[in-house]
């Protein structure tokens, strides 16, 4: 009798630093576990082969070329499922900075006179190319959500990405508050999920997970400012991951 | 016996003994904050503190909590959790107490909740009372609650070198009956208590302007005020303020499978009125749009709905909403913002 094929995984990164797929090859004992669920056909950094066959995408990066254009609409029309990995793929992530200035500039401050040969459009989430299935996001991944997200696939469910605030996740986790430490924290309007990790390790929130749908971008730029904050730093406390995210606190900020 | 006495010099012994007889919960210090946390060594157990960062809450309605076992094929289920380890909370403030008191009602109003309630009665309450305030925020005066009204099993007070301990319950008795160095307590401890007592009453005043029956009536006439527009303006939505009420007891049910897809468990964890989607139902109507409203949501919950429906205020006065609040909004102007003070 032939057995039911697995799902077949494969792995794409645009721009970014691959360490989300990293963070994936990280699951240890259980990525062994997932492998008697799935098959990883494609994935750069644990295995040497590369095949074109697959039904499961996840995508790490953002699309900064035209070409990433193309290339993601390929694996869009390949895949059943697309998985956004890691916030350059879900909300541009800190490749979103070159949008703060014209794309010439941009350019221009990375590639001096080699400017004009290079292609480059506006960095955007996956999302605002291709349509998202599923959503990971932070900067890296956090594995425990890594593995709730892929269990939710494989049984076909949605995953609810958290539209709360980290802090959330920071007092249940009982931390002593940032701000009680004179330190400033993007807790407050950065989305959950991620159980407060960095605040748990001693280190503030940076944002990487984006912002909430309905962040409180005025009244965390109040309190912001209280601790010492000019308008310049609280701006780019905001944009440090979330540029391409910009409407969600323009009306305030620009 | 009513009232015990232990000398200081001896309070080590009984720590340690108590430390054996169940599991032992205390305050601790964590970086400049406090929090209660099983005891290993009973040389860290700060008995000087401020209110901890969460109530004793989560022992008793812990953050996430197994609920349910279950499978989906063949599909069976099966309570998580039906035994509950004995346990003691040492070292409990009054307003923390009665914390407890108002989560005793609600989870016992009908449908009574098993979890709450096996785990209560696994619970032993050795409190200590507070002879000075333990920060500006504290509110417990006004509430009634900077003295013990019951709801513990032992109650200590300090009187300088020993704790006058009031017995409150037969499971408290015997955890000082069982050691010989805990004695009852002396007349003349007695009129110290006394007197500890009176000079307490000077050093605690109402922090309301208000009596307390006069912020529950102006609370009748303030759903539309300027007040929650300016706490909506303030606030970040960061739900600090309720994970830290000892009050606060919403839930959100959720379940997760393990990685065979077969079995899985059903939790309970933390959620509140002070998140974005709370008060969202299908179809995406929002009851309760807007920081602003949540926030009043939140000091009704406190000062109006619980009073009518229990004839409880759900507010301790512990402070701690003020406390851990990045944007300042604090309980004690608010209530005096809705109550300003009157010439008569
Ligand atoms: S440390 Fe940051 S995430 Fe935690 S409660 Fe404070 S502001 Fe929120
Ligand atoms: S705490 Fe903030 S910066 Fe750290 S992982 Fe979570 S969202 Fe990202
Ligand atoms: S702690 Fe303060 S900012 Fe956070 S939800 Fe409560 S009132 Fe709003
Ligand atoms: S409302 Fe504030 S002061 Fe009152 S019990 Fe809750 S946390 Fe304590
Ligand atoms: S709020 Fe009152 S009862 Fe509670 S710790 Fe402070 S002084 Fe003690």
């Amino acid at each position: 009798m032939k057995k039911q094929s697995k799902p077949r995984l494969a792995f794409f990164d645009f721009t970014d630093c691959e360490g989300c797929q990293l963070q994936f090859a990280n699951l240890g004992g259980t990525l062994l576990e997932l492998l008697e669920l799935v098959d990883i056909v494609n994935f750069r950094e644990i295995i040497s082969e590369a095949a074109e066959d697959y039904d499961i995408a996840f995508i790490e990066g953002s699309i900064t070329t035209d070409n990433d254009v193309l290339r993601i609409k390929k694996i869009r029309d390949k895949a059943k499922v697309l998985v956004a990995l890691g916030s350059c793929a879900t909300i541009g992530g800190v490749n979103g900075i070159k949008n703060r200035s014209s794309l010439e500039l941009a350019k221009k401050i990375v590639y001096g006179d080699k400017a004009s040969t290079i292609n480059t459009i506006k960095t955007m989430p996956v999302h605002e190319v291709v349509s998202v299935d599923y959503t990971i996001n932070g900067c890296p991944v956090y594995l425990p959500e890594v593995v709730s997200v892929v269990k939710c696939l494989l049984m076909g469910k949605p995953y609810v990405v958290p539209n709360y605030p980290v802090c959330s996740e920071c007092k249940m986790n009982e931390n002593v508050c940032r701000y009680e430490k004179d330190q400033e924290c993007m807790g407050t309007v950065t989305r959950a999920g991620c159980n407060s990790w960095c605040i748990n390790n001693g280190n503030r929130c940076y944002g990487c997970r984006g912002l909430v749908d309905n962040p409180a971008a005025d009244a965390q730029k109040d309190i912001l400012s209280k601790y010492g904050l000019k308008l310049e730093d609280v701006l780019k406390h905001f944009t440090l991951y979330n540029d391409s995210m910009g409407e969600k606190y323009d009306q305030e900020f620009k | 016996m009513k009232y015990a006495s232990l000398k200081k010099t001896n309070l080590n012994n009984w720590l340690e003994y108590l430390k054996k007889k169940a599991k032992f919960y205390a305050p601790r210090k964590k970086e400049n904050l406090f929090v209660f946390r099983p005891v290993k060594d009973v040389a860290d157990i700060c008995l000087e503190y401020i209110p901890t960062i969460l109530p004793p809450k989560k022992y008793y309605f812990p953050q996430k909590e197994r609920l349910l076992r279950f499978r989906a094929q063949p599909f069976k289920t099966a309570k998580a959790i039906d035994k509950f380890e004995e346990f003691i909370l040492f070292g409990v403030h009054t307003c923390d107490i009665a914390g407890i008191q108002c989560m005793d009602v609600v989870f016992r109003d009908g449908p009574e909740d098993p979890n709450y309630l096996n785990r209560k009665d696994m619970m032993t309450i050795i409190g200590i009372e507070c002879l000075k305030y333990c920060d500006k925020y504290a509110n417990c005066a006004s509430m009634g609650n900077h003295i013990p009204r019951g709801g513990y099993d032992l109650m200590m007070v300090d009187i300088g070198d020993e704790f006058i301990i009031h017995i409150n319950s037969e499971k408290g008795e015997k955890l000082v009956k069982e050691v010989d160095f805990i004695k009852e307590a002396t007349e003349s401890e007695m009129v110290t208590l006394g007197r500890i007592r009176e000079e307490k009453n000077e050093i605690f005043k109402e922090e309301f302007y208000a009596s307390l029956p006069k912020v529950y009536e102006s609370f009748d006439k303030s759903f539309v005020s300027e007040v929650w527009k300016d706490l909506g303006k303030k606030c970040v939505g960061c739900g600090n303020c309720t994970a830290v009420c000892p009050t606060c007891y919403c839930f959100d049910v959720s379940d997760e499978m393990e990685l065979n897809l077969n079995d899985g468990l059903r939790y309970r964890i933390w959620n509140s009125c002070q998140m974005d989607d709370f008060a969202k139902v299908a179809g995406g109507e929002d009851f309760r749009k807007g920081r602003e409203s949540r926030q009043r949501h939140r000091y009704y919950r406190k000062f109006k709905y619980p009073v009518d429906k229990f004839n409880r205020y759900f507010c301790t006065g512990c402070g701690r909403c003020t406390r851990t609040c990045m944007a300042g909004i604090s309980l004690i102007d608010t209530v005096n913002a809705l109550t300003p003070v009157s010439i008569d």
